[in-house]
This record gives C-alpha cells, sequence and structure tokens, in this order.
C-alpha cells in the first residue's frame, strides 16, 4: 500500500475547517469548569457544610467515570430532563430545539471541573500555613486572605497541570464525534470514508492535533515563566 | 494597657497554659523565657488568636475578649492592635518586600496605595532594606527576610509587636542584623512581647523577664533579677543550661 501524499494535503485543508469547534470544545468548558473547579476546591478547602459532601460526590463520580459516559448520560438523559420540566411549566420550547454541542459543552465541563478542582485545591495546600496566619495577624478577614495571599500563588501553581488538562481535553473532544459533532476526528472520519483513503486523512488529523499542542505549549511555556516568576525555582 | 487574666488553653488533654496572669504598661518591653513546651509560643499566639484560648480573658488597649464568648468581629479587632514577627518570616511570597509591608496598609487600614507607599519605604529604610525594595523574598537570606516581616508589622503601628522566636531559624551570622534591628525599634519605645532563646539580648534588651515553665509564670522581675537572684529553683536550672560556664581546661 502507498500512501497518497497529495490526498493528506486534500484532507487537510478540509479538516482545518473543523479546528474552530474543536477550540471551541476545548476551551469553553475549561473556562466553565474553571469556575466550577475554584467554587469545588474552595468548598472542599474550606468544608463548607453541606455543601462539602456534594463536592466530594460531584468530584469523586466525575473523576471515576470516563467523559464520554459522561457525554453520553447528558446527551441522552439531559432532553428527558428538559422535556418534563417543559411539560410541567408549559414552557414554549422544545427539547430538540437545543443544539447538541450545547450538551456536549455541558458534560465536557463538567468533566474539565472535576479534574480543575483537584489541581486548584492542590494549588492551595501547596500555599503555606505560615503565610495564612501571618495574613489574619495583619488584621485580613478570610475573604481577603483567600483573594490576596492563597488564590494568586494557588493559581501561579496550577499553571503547569492546568496546561495538561487543556492538551488532554483537546484530544478528548474527539470523542464528540460520537454525537455527529464535526470536530477534527469527526472531519477526518467524514473525508476518510467519501474518499476510502483513511490513513492519509488520520495523519492530516494528527498533524493538526499536535500543531494545536505545540502551540498552547507555547503560549503556556511563557505563562508559566510569567505566573512564577517571584520563587527562584522557575526556570 | 494589655493585660491577660487566667489564661487557659488545652491541646486535647494536654493543658499547654494553666491559667497566665500578665500585665504589661504600655512601652514595656517584656521577653518570655523558658524552655521548649513551657507554653511561652503559645501564649503568644493566644494574644492574636491564632490560637483560641479556652479560657481567660485578653485585654489590649481597648479591646477586650472573653475567651468564653468570643465573636468572629472581636477577633479581628484583637488582631489589628497587634502585629506578629514569626519564626519562620512568613512573608507573602508572590509580593516584594514594599508589597509585603504595603499590604497590611492598603488592605487593611484602607490607606491610599500612594501614602501606603511612602510608610512602608519610610519602615524598610528603618530596618535597612531601602536597596531591596523590589526583590522577593526567594531572592532575599533570612536576615533580610525576617528584617522585611519586622518592617511588615512595624508599618501597622500596632500597639504592641509580638515576636515569636525572631532568630531560631536563622544562620548564627544573620542572627545580629535582627536582634540590631529589634533593638533600634525597642529605644523607639514600641511595646513588644518577645519569646526568644537569645538570653543575652533579652537581659540587655527587656524591662522585665518573664519565665515560664509548664504552663505557668514561674518568676517575672527586671533581667537583674531575674539572671542573678533568682528566687525560683526552676527559674536557675533553666539559665544554668541555656547560659553555660565553658570550662576550656585539659
Amino acid at each position: 500500500m502507498v500512501i497518497d501524499f497529495s490526498f493528506v494535503w486534500i484532507a487537510f485543508k478540509e479538516i482545518l475547517k473543523a479546528v474552530p469547534l474543536t477550540l471551541i470544545l476545548t476551551f469553553v468548558p475549561i473556562v466553565v469548569g474553571f469556575l466550577i473547579g475554584l467554587a469545588v476546591a474552595l468548598i472542599r478547602a474550606h468544608n463548607i457544610k453541606f455543601l462539602s459532601p456534594i463536592a466530594n460526590f460531584y468530584v469523586s463520580f466525575f473523576r471515576g467515570t470516563p467523559a464520554i459516559m459522561h457525554i453520553m448520560v447528558i446527551y441522552f438523559g439531559f432532553p428527558i430532563l428538559l422535556d418534563y420540566v417543559i411539560k410541567k411549566f408549559n414552557l414554549p420550547f422544545q427539547s430538540n430545539h437545543v443544539p447538541i454541542v450545547v450538551f456536549v459543552i455541558t458534560a465536557l465541563s463538567l468533566t474539565a471541573g472535576s479534574y480543575l478542582s483537584e489541581i486548584i485545591r492542590s494549588g492551595i495546600s501547596s500555599v503555606s500555613k505560615g503565610q495564612i496566619e501571618a495574613a489574619y495577624t495583619i488584621g485580613m478577614n478570610t475573604f481577603q486572605v483567600v483573594k490576596r495571599i492563597i488564590l494568586p500563588q494557588a493559581l501561579a501553581q496550577s499553571v503547569p497541570n492546568i496546561t495538561n488538562l487543556i492538551i488532554g481535553f483537546l484530544h478528548t473532544t474527539s470523542i464528540a464525534f460520537l454525537v455527529s459533532q464535526k470536530e477534527i476526528t469527526g472531519a477526518a472520519n467524514i473525508v476518510a470514508s467519501k474518499n476510502l483513503k483513511f490513513l492519509e486523512a488520520f495523519i492530516a488529523a494528527g498533524i493538526i492535533y499536535w500543531a494545536i499542542t505545540l502551540i498552547i505549549e507555547t503560549i503556556a511555556y511563557f505563562l508559566e515563566k510569567k505566573a512564577k516568576s517571584y520563587s527562584r525555582s522557575a526556570f | 494597657m494589655i493585660d491577660i487574666v487566667g489564661l487557659k488553653k488545652s491541646f486535647g488533654h494536654n493543658e499547654v497554659l494553666k491559667g497566665i496572669n500578665i500585665h504589661v504598661e504600655k512601652g514595656e518591653i517584656i521577653s518570655i523565657l523558658g524552655p521548649s513546651g513551657s507554653g511561652k509560643t503559645t501564649l503568644l499566639r493566644c494574644l492574636n488568636y491564632l490560637e483560641s484560648p479556652d479560657e481567660g480573658e485578653i485585654i489590649i488597649d481597648d479591646v477586650s475578649i472573653n475567651a468564653r464568648k468570643v465573636n468572629k468581629k472581636e477577633v479581628y479587632q484583637l488582631r489589628k492592635k497587634s502585629a506578629m514577627v514569626f519564626q519562620g518570616y512568613n512573608l507573602f511570597q508572590h509580593k516584594t518586600a514594599l508589597q509585603n509591608v504595603m499590604e497590611g496598609l492598603v488592605v487593611v487600614q484602607k490607606k491610599s496605595v500612594s501614602e501606603a507607599k511612602e510608610k512602608a519605604l519610610k519602615v524598610l529604610q528603618k530596618v535597612g532594606l531601602e536597596n531591596k525594595i523590589d526583590a522577593y523574598p526567594s531572592q532575599l537570606s533570612g536576615g533580610q527576610q525576617q528584617r522585611v516581616g519586622i518592617a511588615r508589622a512595624l508599618a501597622l503601628n500596632p500597639e504592641v509587636i509580638l515576636f515569636d522566636e525572631p532568630t531560631s531559624a536563622l544562620d548564627p551570622e544573620l542572627v545580629g542584623e535582627v536582634l540590631a534591628v529589634i533593638a533600634k525599634i525597642a529605644r523607639e519605645g514600641k511595646t513588644m512581647i518577645i519569646v526568644t532563646h537569645e538570653m543575652n539580648f533579652a537581659r540587655e534588651i527587656s524591662n522585665r523577664i518573664i519565665f515560664m515553665d509548664g504552663g505557668v509564670v514561674v518568676e517575672e522581675g527586671i533581667p537583674q533579677q531575674i539572671f542573678t537572684e533568682q528566687k525560683e529553683e526552676r527559674t536557675k536550672q533553666f539559665l544554668k543550661r541555656m547560659t553555660p560556664e565553658l570550662d576550656y581546661s585539659i
């Protein structure tokens, strides 16, 4: 079998059109998940009554099950729930009006939130107890201590782990193809089946994934350097 | 100005403070001495509620707290009356020396940034770090970090500065610079309570020395009395251990 390099180029151009959707499926869940993760990490770090057990369950469940399962459960389960609510309140709305991509983003946001909460939590625990005590002794309240002393250092500490998660998530978006989202892997599959040239199409897809990863890594490198500029251990 | 009345604190079954009574006048410099485990650090940490005492009263200036019925607001008020210098410096690692000193002025005392900066620069100059203002803690030596810690406390202009073994974590050659800064502040009439193992320093700088052991104040008095004519056997034993007369004969 011979590789048809000219088709790699054709597939490459075709798959490139799927990049925006892939980036949306990667970064929207990361941003939403960051907010979820921050809230969950703070709830767990301060061991807040009632919320803490819920947060623990959330993290345990979503880290303990694969992302594809979250997508499937929400893709099939959420419309049922939505229809029930619509019926109950007589809303002028139907669940099949909701674009599928919303389900995928919801599911991936919850996945990302569980991972990010653990990343942020380890960042929080890296801030020495002495600094927190010092902040209290100069008269700060808990909110000020969290905002001004704990989070800036916790987040700076989290940058490398968040980078890893983003790269992992970029690749995880490939499963959105299973609910007919035309992201990179989906586009590769389509162009491959049309022309029966699977190897070429996936080589092209691989190059695109790799290129995006390299861009993310480069940006993260500079961000990491900046975030940890106060520490001697950053090279 | 400072009154500690019947202060008790236990960790589990271990009673660390067994009813402490201390009175401190404005401008006094008190050193607390005692063997490790005697409760001196716990006492100091109760004064700003880093530890909550189980029983007793703490009065600093116009803030009075009863350990049995204390609320969060009172704790915040009490903390604003004092500032602490820690054994491990505890500087904010993500802030420069200047920012460390400015933090409390801006965030807690609500001073304008320019006013806070002016004040912070003045205090940093006093501790001899005017050319290190933009350095992060990781770029400073232990002695320099502790001097920033002292500046951070001093800038707040508290009623009392609490020193928790300020030189214990320092390399021996860096102890001197920190003690010199503390002595300088002492001469300016700031009320200070110092927990320390530096016997000579305590003797030179203090108006009064408190010797603690086993969670109680064993003896207190002017340095002269504590160091030369102790009344209590326990004080005598401790000082003998801490200031050994070396025998160089072969």
